[in-house]
C-alpha cells in the first residue's frame, strides 16, 4: 500500500488538475472525468455506498474495492477537496484531517443523487417548466445538478455535443442546471411520424419504429427498465441532485405497470414525487384529488408534495380548496405559482401559437408534421410577427416565408402541393424571401430520390417545389445529428445550429448560405439571390442575430428592426425570471426541510 | 318531463358540444328536447328574436333541437370586460346591484321550470369544472341546479389533455356525498386512436365510483361556435356560405359518430329514471 500513499502524495502536492486526456486510460471512469484524484486520498473510507469489502485473490485478506466509485472523480468534488487540502496545508497522506475533510466533503456533496420527480396531472401542468426552474434553483444553491425524463414525445429535439439526439425540453432543463447536456438526460426520444407510429431514438440515437401498442407490450418490458436504470444511476452518481420530470399523468391507470415515465421512474429512483397541477383549465382539485388517489396505495405515499401552477389573479382566492384538498390527501400545497410570461423555447403544439409583433411579418408554413418549430422562438427578439399559416392565401403580406422542418418530407410535400402551396410559392419567388429549413429545405428542390421507401410508403422519386434545383437523396437510414457554427457566406455574421436529418441534398451548383467549420470549413445550404430563396439544414439559425438580419434584409427590411443580443443571452434571462417566481411562490425553506436532506445549508 | 345534466371534469371538457350532441340525437328520434345552462361565463353571445341576450353555445344547441333560440335557455350570463370586471345579464337583460347570486338562481329555475312544462326533455349543461372546492358554496351552475332540477348527470372529461381518468374520479369524489347520488356516468370525450386500450381503466373507475361509461367519444378537429377562448378545436373546416348550416353539417356528423360510440340505450334509461 505504501506505493498508494506516494501517489496520494505527489497528487497532493500537485493540487487540482482536471481531466487528464493524455492518459491513455481516460476515461476510465466516465466522460469528463476529472483525474485530480487518480488515486484517492479518502482509502479506504469503508463506505458503504461507495464500495464494499472483498477477498484479495492475492493475499487472501479482505481488503476495501471501490473500483466502481466516480464521487471523487466528479469535477465539483476533486476540485473542492483540491482546494481544501491546499488551504489545511495537508501534504501527507497520513494526516489524520483527511477524516475531517472527508466529513466536509459529505456535507457538501451527496454520493448519491437525491432525485426528485415532477408529476403532471395532466399533460400541460406545468412539470417542465418546474423542473426546468428548481435546476435553476438548486444549481444557484450551490449543487450540481441534472434534470432527467426517461421518456418524452416531441418533435423538437436537439443535438448534444457528441451528436446525440435528445429533447429540447431536456436541453433547455439542462442549461438551467448549468451543465452540457448528455443523452442520460433524455434516454429514450419518441418521434412520432404519424399514423400511430413513432420513432424511437434510444440514448441519442435512432432505435426503431413503434405503434403505441408494441411500445408498451414489447419495448417497454424489453428494454425501457434496463434504459431507464442505467442512466438513472449514471446521473445518481455525478449529481447532488436529479430533478425528473414525469410524462402526461401518472394515473393513466390502464397503462400503470408499463409507465417507465412516472411512478416506474420514481420508484427505481427512489424519488419523492411532487404534483403539478395546472389550475387554468379548471377542476384542477379534482384532478390533483383523482391523481394522488389513482396511484395505488402503497405508492401513494412517494407524493410530497403539490404544486397548484398558472394561477390568474390571487392566490389567496383559493385557500379555502387548498385546506380541504390537503386535509384529505394529507398531502401539503407547496405553493401556488402564477402565471407566466416568459421567452424560453416551447415544447409541444403549444409552442406553434402565433406570436404577435410589430416587427417584420413571418409566415411559417404549418406542415401537418412540422417539427423543430422552436427555430421561431428567435425571431420574436425582432419584434417579428410569427404568423404558423395553413392556406396559400395567408401567404399575402409576409416579408418572410419560411417551410420549416418536418418528420416526413415526402407526405408533407405532398400536404403542399395539395393545398396549392407549390403554385404560390412559385407567384412569390423573387419578391418575398423564402426560406426552407431541414425538410423545408429538401422539399424546396428538383426532387427528393427515396429509392429505399424511408420517407414515403414506398420506394420512389418525388417532384419537388422546384424553388431550388437542388436533389435530395434518402439513401440510408444513417441519420445526421451534429451542432454547428459557423458564419454567412460573405465570411462575416455568426451562426449556431445543430443539424438533425436523414438524406442528403446535392447543391447543383448553387451558392451556399453558409460555411461551416467543423475543423475543416464546409459549404452548407443554398442561396439563389435573385429568386430570394435559401435553404439550409441547420436549426437554430436564427438564434444568433446574423442571419435574422440577413434574411430580413433580403426582403428589403433591412435597418427597420434589429436586437442584437443572442438568444441564449434572453432564454438565460428568462430562467433567471422563472426561478425568482418559483422560489417566491413556494414556501423554500420547507422545501429544503423536506426534500433536499442537506446537512449544511446553504452553501 | 325529463332532464340530464353534463357535467366538466375541466373548463373544457366538452360539455357544450355533448349537450348539443345529445339535443340532436334526441331530435333525431322524434323527442322534444330543449337545452338549458343556468351560467355561461362568455363573450361569445347571441340574441333572440326577443332582443335577449344569450350564450351562443345554448343558440347553437337549441338549432340542434330544432328550435328557436330563447334567452331562458341560459337565464345568467357573465361578460367579463377586463380584470375583474363583468358584465351580468340575467333573463337576456343586463342588470346592476352588488350580490346578484340569489336572483340569478331563482330566475334561473324559473326559466328551467318554463321550459320543462313545455318541452319533453331538457338536456343541461354545467359551468366549468363542477368540483371547484373553493365554490362550493358560491356556484350555482352546477350541483345546485342538478339538485334543484332533480336532474341525473354524466361528467365528461378530455382525455386529450392527459389525467383523465384521474380528473373524472377526483370530480365524483370531490362531490357532496349526497350529490354523488345524482351521478349516473361519465363520458370520455376526444379520443385519439383505438379505445380497447383503454378498457381496463374504464371498469376500475365504474368499480371505484358505481358510475356507468356513457362512451368514448373519438377526436374530430370539427368546427363548431366556441364557447370562450380556452375551446380552441384545432382545425377543421366551415364549408358552404351560410356558418349557422356549416356548423350544423358539422355536428350532424358529431351526431353520426355518437350513434356508434355512446351508449344510447342507457342515455335513455336514465333520462327515464328522471322522469319517474
Amino acid at each position: 500500500m505504501q506505493w498508494v500513499k506516494d501517489k496520494v502524495r505527489e497528487e497532493l502536492a500537485t493540487g487540482y488538475r482536471g481531466p487528464d486526456r493524455g492518459c491513455e486510460y481516460h476515461p476510465c471512469h466516465f466522460e469528463g472525468q476529472d483525474c485530480s484524484w487518480c488515486f484517492c486520498p479518502f482509502y479506504p473510507c469503508e463506505l458503504p455506498e461507495l464500495g464494499t469489502h472483498v477477498r484479495s485473490s492475492r493475499t487472501g485478506e479482505m481488503v476495501w474495492s471501490c473500483v466502481d466509485c466516480e464521487f471523487i472523480h466528479r469535477d465539483d468534488v476533486a476540485g473542492f477537496v483540491a482546494e481544501r487540502t491546499q488551504e489545511m496545508n495537508i501534504t501527507d497522506p497520513g494526516d489524520r484531517r483527511i477524516q475531517e475533510l472527508l466529513t466536509e466533503v459529505r456535507g457538501r456533496f451527496r454520493t448519491r443523487a437525491k432525485a426528485i420527480m415532477i408529476l403532471g396531472a395532466t399533460s400541460d401542468a406545468g412539470k417542465s417548466l418546474t423542473v426546468t426552474a428548481l435546476c435553476r434553483i438548486i444549481n444557484d444553491m450551490g449543487y450540481s445538478v441534472a434534470p432527467f425524463k426517461s421518456q418524452n414525445m416531441s418533435l423538437n429535439s436537439s443535438v448534444t455535443l457528441s451528436g446525440d439526439e435528445i429533447s429540447r425540453a431536456q436541453q433547455l432543463q439542462a442549461m438551467a442546471a448549468r451543465m452540457e447536456p448528455d443523452f442520460h438526460i433524455n434516454p429514450i426520444l419518441l418521434k412520432p411520424k404519424g399514423d400511430a407510429v413513432s420513432q424511437v431514438i434510444v440514448e441519442g440515437r435512432p432505435f426503431a419504429d413503434y405503434d403505441v401498442r408494441s411500445y408498451y407490450d414489447e419495448f417497454i418490458p424489453q428494454h425501457g427498465f434496463a434504459i431507464l436504470e442505467r442512466n438513472l444511476e449514471y446521473l445518481k452518481r455525478k449529481n447532488d441532485f436529479v430533478i425528473m420530470e414525469g410524462a402526461g399523468s401518472p394515473a393513466e391507470i390502464n397503462i400503470y405497470d408499463r409507465d417507465i415515465a412516472n411512478m416506474g421512474a420514481a420508484r427505481v429512483a427512489d424519488a419523492d414525487c411532487i404534483l403539478v397541477v395546472n389550475i387554468e383549465k379548471g377542476g384542477a382539485f379534482a384532478y390533483a384529488y383523482g391523481t394522488v388517489m389513482l396511484i395505488p396505495e402503497e405508492e401513494r405515499s412517494m407524493v410530497k408534495g403539490i404544486v397548484i401552477n398558472n394561477m390568474h389573479g390571487q392566490a389567496s382566492y383559493l385557500d379555502e380548496g387548498i385546506r380541504e384538498l390537503e386535509e384529505r390527501l394529507g398531502i401539503p400545497v407547496l405553493g401556488v405559482v402564477p402565471h407566466l410570461e416568459l421567452r424560453l423555447p416551447k415544447e409541444d403544439s403549444l409552442g406553434c401559437k402565433d406570436r404577435a409583433g410589430e416587427g417584420p411579418d413571418v409566415a411559417v408554413i404549418r406542415l401537418p408534421r412540422i417539427s423543430n418549430f422552436t427555430d421561431f422562438d428567435a425571431l420574436e427578439m425582432e419584434g417579428a410577427q410569427v404568423r404558423f399559416v395553413t392556406e396559400p392565401g395567408q401567404l399575402s403580406g409576409a416579408d418572410l416565408i419560411v417551410i420549416p422542418g418536418s418528420k416526413n418530407s415526402v407526405g408533407d410535400l405532398q400536404w403542399l402541393k395539395d393545398v396549392g402551396f407549390d403554385a404560390a410559392l412559385q407567384s412569390v419567388k423573387g419578391k418575398v424571401p423564402i426560406l426552407g429549413i431541414c425538410g423545408g429545405y429538401q422539399m424546396m428542390g428538383s426532387r427528393i430520390d427515396d429509392p429505399m421507401g424511408i420517407e414515403g410508403d414506398g420506394p420512389g422519386s418525388h417532384e419537388g417545389l422546384g424553388l431550388l434545383r437542388t436533389v435530395t437523396v434518402f439513401d440510408s437510414q444513417d441519420k445526421f445529428t451534429k451542432q454547428v457554427e459557423g458564419t454567412l457566406a460573405s465570411g462575416d455574421g455568426k451562426i449556431r445550429g445543430y443539424e438533425i436529418h436523414m438524406g442528403s441534398s446535392d447543391r447543383a451548383g448553387h451558392e451556399p448560405l453558409f460555411l461551416i467549420n467543423d475543423g475543416v470549413v464546409r459549404e452548407e445550404g443554398c442561396l439563389d439571390l435573385d429568386d430570394k430563396v435559401m435553404g439550409s439544414y441547420i436549426h437554430g439559425l436564427f438564434d444568433l442575430p446574423a442571419f435574422r438580419r440577413f434574411a430580413f434584409a433580403l426582403g428589403g427590411e433591412a435597418g427597420r428592426f434589429g436586437n442584437d443580443r443572442d438568444h441564449i443571452e434572453d432564454v438565460e434571462e428568462n430562467l433567471d425570471i422563472l426561478a425568482d417566481a418559483f422560489r417566491q411562490a413556494l414556501d423554500i425553506d420547507g422545501f429544503v426541510k423536506d426534500f433536499m436532506e442537506v446537512a449544511t445549508w446553504p452553501r | 318531463m325529463a332532464s340530464m345534466m353534463f357535467l366538466g371534469a375541466s373548463s373544457a371538457a366538452g360539455k357544450s358540444t355533448l349537450s348539443a350532441i345529445v339535443c340532436r340525437l334526441l331530435s333525431r328520434r322524434g323527442h322534444d328536447v330543449a337545452p338549458f345552462k343556468t351560467l355561461n361565463l362568455s363573450l361569445n353571445s347571441f340574441v333572440d328574436r326577443n332582443g335577449g341576450e344569450m350564450g351562443m353555445s345554448q343558440a347553437f344547441q337549441a338549432w340542434a333541437c330544432g328550435l328557436e333560440p330563447e334567452c331562458h335557455m341560459n337565464p345568467v350570463l357573465i361578460k367579463p370586460h377586463g380584470p375583474g370586471r363583468m358584465q351580468t345579464i340575467i333573463a337576456g337583460r343586463p342588470v346592476e346591484g352588488g350580490d346578484l347570486r340569489e336572483r340569478a338562481f331563482r330566475t334561473a329555475m324559473e326559466c328551467f321550470a318554463s321550459l320543462a312544462e313545455r318541452h319533453e326533455i331538457v338536456i343541461v349543461e354545467g359551468s366549468g369544472s363542477a368540483a371547484e372546492i373553493n365554490l362550493r358554496s358560491t356556484d350555482i351552475a352546477n350541483m345546485r341546479t342538478a339538485r334543484e332540477t332533480g336532474s341525473p348527470a354524466i361528467i365528461v372529461g378530455d382525455i386529450d389533455s392527459g389525467g383523465v381518468f384521474a380528473g373524472i374520479y377526483g370530480t365524483y369524489m370531490l362531490l357532496e356525498p349526497e350529490d354523488r347520488e345524482l351521478v349516473k356516468g361519465f363520458i370520455i370525450n376526444r379520443f385519439r386512436g383505438d379505445d380497447s386500450i383503454l378498457e381496463p381503466a374504464i371498469t376500475k373507475i365504474e368499480e371505484l365510483t358505481g358510475m356507468r361509461c356513457l362512451g368514448v367519444m373519438p377526436y374530430l378537429a370539427v368546427r363548431l361556435p366556441s364557447e370562450d377562448s380556452l375551446d380552441i378545436s384545432g382545425g377543421g373546416e366551415l364549408s358552404g356560405t351560410d356558418v349557422r348550416q356549416a356548423w350544423m353539417d358539422n355536428l350532424e356528423r358529431l351526431v353520426d359518430i355518437a350513434e356508434e360510440s355512446l351508449d344510447t340505450d342507457l342515455i335513455m334509461d336514465i333520462l327515464k329514471d328522471s322522469s319517474a
